[in-house]
Parts: C-alpha cells; sequence; structure tokens
C-alpha cells in the first residue's frame, strides 16, 4: 500500500470518529458469500474483495491484486486460497502471495501481500472495519438477517430519513422488528442490510424493505 | 441445424449455450454483424426480413426471435420448460434497457445511455427481488430448483450489464443465480462471460 493510501486511510478513520463511530460496517449476509465465493464490496470508496475459504473462513482484502493491480474480486477461491483471474497469483489466509504458475519452483517473498481488513461474523452477517478497532461487532439481539439493498443515496440521507442517528447498527422496531445496518458505499450511495424479528416472514420483510427504498428514494428526488 | 451467428451478440449467446446444455450439435454460420453490418445484406434479409439477429435454420423452419428458438430447442425436454413466459419478456425487456446499453457503449449504438441504463437498474432491482424471494424457498433458479429456458434467456444479457456501464456489485441473488448457470454442466463461455475457474483442476 502506497504512503498516499496509507494517509486516507488516517484520514478516514478521523472522520468516521467524529461523525460518531462507526467502527463496524456490515458489508453482506454470510449466506451471500458462501464457501468458495468472493464478492466485491465499495466500503466508503474503498474497494473489498471478501472472500470465503472452503472451511468457511472469511477475509476482507483490499480489491487490489500486489501483481499489477487487476481486482482479486474478479478470482477465484480454491480451497483455502483466493487466486487472481489475471496471471493466477495466489494468496494463503494470512494474505501473502503462496504461489506463482509462472515461476512454479519459486517461494514468493513474503513482501508480496493483499492488503487485509478486520472481518468478523456475526448473527449471519459479515462485518468489516477499516481501521483496528476494539470495539465489539454489534449485536443483532436474536434478529435474523433478511437481505440487502442498494440505496442511490449517500448513508448520511438514509440515516436522516430514518429518522436515526448513524450507528452500527440501527434498531428501527417495527412490525417487522426491524435492524438495518447501513455501508457507505460511494459518495451516492450506500447498502442497507436489514435484520428482521427472527419469526417475521422474510418475504414480507423484504417487499417491506423495496418500499421503503422507493420512498427514501422518492423524498429526495 | 444452423445458428446464423454474432459471437458479441447475447441474443445468440442464449441459443449457443441452450444448445450446449442440451448437448444438442449446433452448425454456426459467423455473421459479420460489426462493422460489415452483414445481417442487413440481401441474402439475410431474404432469411429475416427483420435483419435481426439470431436466426436459425432447420430444414424448411426459420426461426428469427431468441424466444421461440429456446421454445423449440426444448420442446421434447419438458424438464427445460417452467413458468417461462413472464421472464421471456423481462428478457426482452431486458435487452431494450441493458442489451442497449452495452451495444452503446462497445458498438457506438444511438441511445439516451442515461435512460437505458436507469431503466436497466430497475431491472436489475426487479430480477434481484425476485430471485431473493425464491431463495428464501429454497430455490435458485428463476422458476424453481432446476433451470428453464427462463432462466437461459434472461441470463446473458444480465451477465454482461457491466458492458453497458451497469454494476452488477450489488445484487447479491443476481450473483449467486449467475454462479448457478455458470456451474452448469456442459456451460460454454462467450467474450465477457466466463466459466467457473475453481471447477478445473489446479494448474
Ligand atoms: N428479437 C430479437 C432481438 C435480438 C437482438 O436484439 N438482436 C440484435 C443483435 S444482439 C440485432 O440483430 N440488432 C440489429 C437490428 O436490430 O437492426 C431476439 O431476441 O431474438
Ligand atoms: S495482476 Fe494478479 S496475478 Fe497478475
Amino acid at each position: 500500500m502506497g504512503r498516499l493510501d496509507f494517509a486516507r486511510c488516517a484520514l478516514l478513520e478521523c472522520v468516521l470518529r467524529e461523525r460518531g463511530a462507526v467502527d463496524w460496517i456490515a458489508v453482506g449476509l454470510s449466506v451471500d458469500v458462501p464457501a468458495g465465493t468472493v464478492v466485491p464490496r465499495r466500503v466508503n470508496d474503498t474497494d473489498m474483495a471478501i472472500w470465503c475459504s472452503a472451511a468457511g473462513k472469511l477475509h476482507a482484502w483490499g480489491d487490489r491484486c500486489p501483481h499489477r493491480g487487476m481486482r482479486l474480486s474478479h478470482g477465484f477461491v480454491r480451497g483455502e486460497t483466493l487466486s487472481c483471474i489475471y496471471h493466477g497469483w495466489q494468496y494463503g489466509m494470512d494474505g501473502t502471495c503462496s504461489y506463482i504458475p509462472a515461476h512454479p519452483q519459486l517461494e514468493p517473498p513474503k513482501t508480496i501481500c493483499a492488503r487485509s481488513y478486520a472481518c468478523n461474523e456475526q448473527d449471519q452477517m459479515i462485518w468489516v472495519a477499516l481501521a483496528p478497532t476494539q470495539a465489539k461487532t454489534p449485536d443483532a439481539e436474536g434478529r435474523r438477517p433478511v437481505r440487502s439493498l442498494e440505496i442511490t443515496l449517500p448513508v448520511a440521507k438514509v440515516a436522516e430519513g430514518l429518522g436515526h442517528p448513524m450507528s452500527s447498527l440501527m434498531v428501527l422496531g417495527g412490525v417487522y422488528d426491524l435492524a438495518v445496518a447501513l455501508q457507505p458505499s460511494t459518495q451516492h450511495s450506500c447498502v442497507l442490510h436489514a435484520f428482521a424479528g427472527a419469526d417475521q416472514e422474510r418475504k414480507q420483510v423484504s417487499r417491506h424493505l423495496e418500499k421503503m427504498r422507493a420512498e427514501l428514494e422518492s423524498a429526495d428526488a | 441445424m444452423i445458428l446464423y451467428d454474432y459471437i458479441l451478440s447475447a441474443s445468440c449467446y442464449q441459443v449457443r449455450l441452450m444448445a450446449a446444455l442440451l448437448g444438442q450439435p449446433l452448425t454456426t454460420r459467423a455473421v459479420n454483424f460489426h462493422p460489415a453490418k452483414e445481417h442487413k445484406s440481401p441474402e439475410m434479409l431474404k432469411l429475416n426480413p427483420k435483419g435481426t439477429l439470431p436466426v436459425l435454420q432447420d430444414g424448411d423452419l426459420v426461426l428469427t426471435e431468441s424466444a421461440e428458438i429456446l421454445r423449440y430447442l426444448t420442446r421434447d425436454t419438458p424438464d427445460w420448460r417452467g413458468q417461462d413466459e413472464v421472464w421471456l419478456s423481462f428478457a426482452a425487456a431486458l435487452n431494450g434497457s441493458i442489451g442497449t446499453a452495452r451495444l452503446h457503449d462497445i458498438l457506438s449504438y444511438d441511445a439516451d445511455i442515461d435512460a437505458v441504463r436507469r431503466a436497466g437498474v430497475q431491472h436489475l432491482r426487479q430480477l434481484e427481488a425476485h430471485l431473493v424471494e425464491q431463495r428464501f424457498d429454497g430455490m435458485i433458479f428463476l422458476t424453481g430448483h432446476t433451470p428453464t429456458i427462463a432462466d437461459i434467456a434472461c441470463f446473458p444479457t444480465t451477465a454482461l450489464a457491466p458492458d453497458g456501464g451497469v454494476s452488477l456489485d450489488v445484487y447479491p441473488s443476481i450473483r449467486l443465480w449467475m454462479r448457478a448457470i455458470r456451474s452448469l454442466p456442459g456451460f460454454i463461455e462467450m467474450p465477457g462471460i466466463h466459466r467457473l475457474h475453481e471447477l478445473e483442476a489446479a494448474p
């Protein structure tokens, strides 16, 4: 990682803390990143590759291959490694490069390493932290995750529209006993990850969330 | 059976993919769609006065709509049929939104690019919402536990959305659905839609 990236991360961390401390950011439901898959996520303008090994271990890495910068989320998972789609460099659990197909005899130097972020699974939701944190991942208090929806509004607008101060997990309650985690994505969009009461009919909740999104987006239009 | 084919056409790929999944032999005749506009040549217009691709010829029979071709290819394989009609129309709508955005971006077609991309996002949201509900019921395909022509009709244009500047990153259920299709035995690629490398032996 370049110096500038590092400075930018530090700055971002300050800004986030001032805004009311969002240490852990939800990036998706565990069922949406099953074992053996990798997905792209944009978290506060940082591109990440979130992947789950064959054994079920989750990782959040910067979405850039240390070789030539290809997006690692275009790659593929084999066993406990993530391979880049471009030249096939393979990365192990600790992010270091373990194999270079063009040089099968070579043991890659440990300095070839993907950027990794803290990543936790709790309540069947995947949480990442952009900077090291002591905070615990939020507790959904028995609710179960329903789905994720992109909203084409900045995260602050959505929090405002929901009438809640921004926090890692916002309990909205209501008939479906909703709790939502907002993932700031770009400057203009965010992703809402929703939990509902464990006995709620998820199709109903999903349709309710669609309506909620439509209302939020049209209120701003 | 002869398919008048263009390698970059999502609609032609529907036909190639369907035949491959069924294990049906298909002879392809490459038509120079771009830049030669060979689909508008006198010979092609005689075959298909609409001047579009794909065109499927089987003996005396000539079919010029991808939906019809999919129905024809699966006429003896009921497993590949389900509640497909609404999805065949949906595939045509996708072709009008995301498909048009793609032709605009890769072949410089005329289009109100912002409008077709916006319509494309609405279509993807509908598709995602449906697949979310399917998954709640333990199903990954559009109409059930196994794929039908509905899936094959909607898959190519959807998978190629990024070519038209429409991201698929924010649709987890669409991504898993596409993955399920790419995992099917007999799956074939087209430029922009690759196979699952992890299914192959390590180098
Ligand atoms: N109705 C056709 C539409 C297919 C389509 O859009 N074909 C494009 C190529 S991908 C085409 O032939 N465009 C030429 C034109 O419309 O003049 C189908 O789905 O079979
Ligand atoms: S860019 Fe990833 S292996 Fe070359």
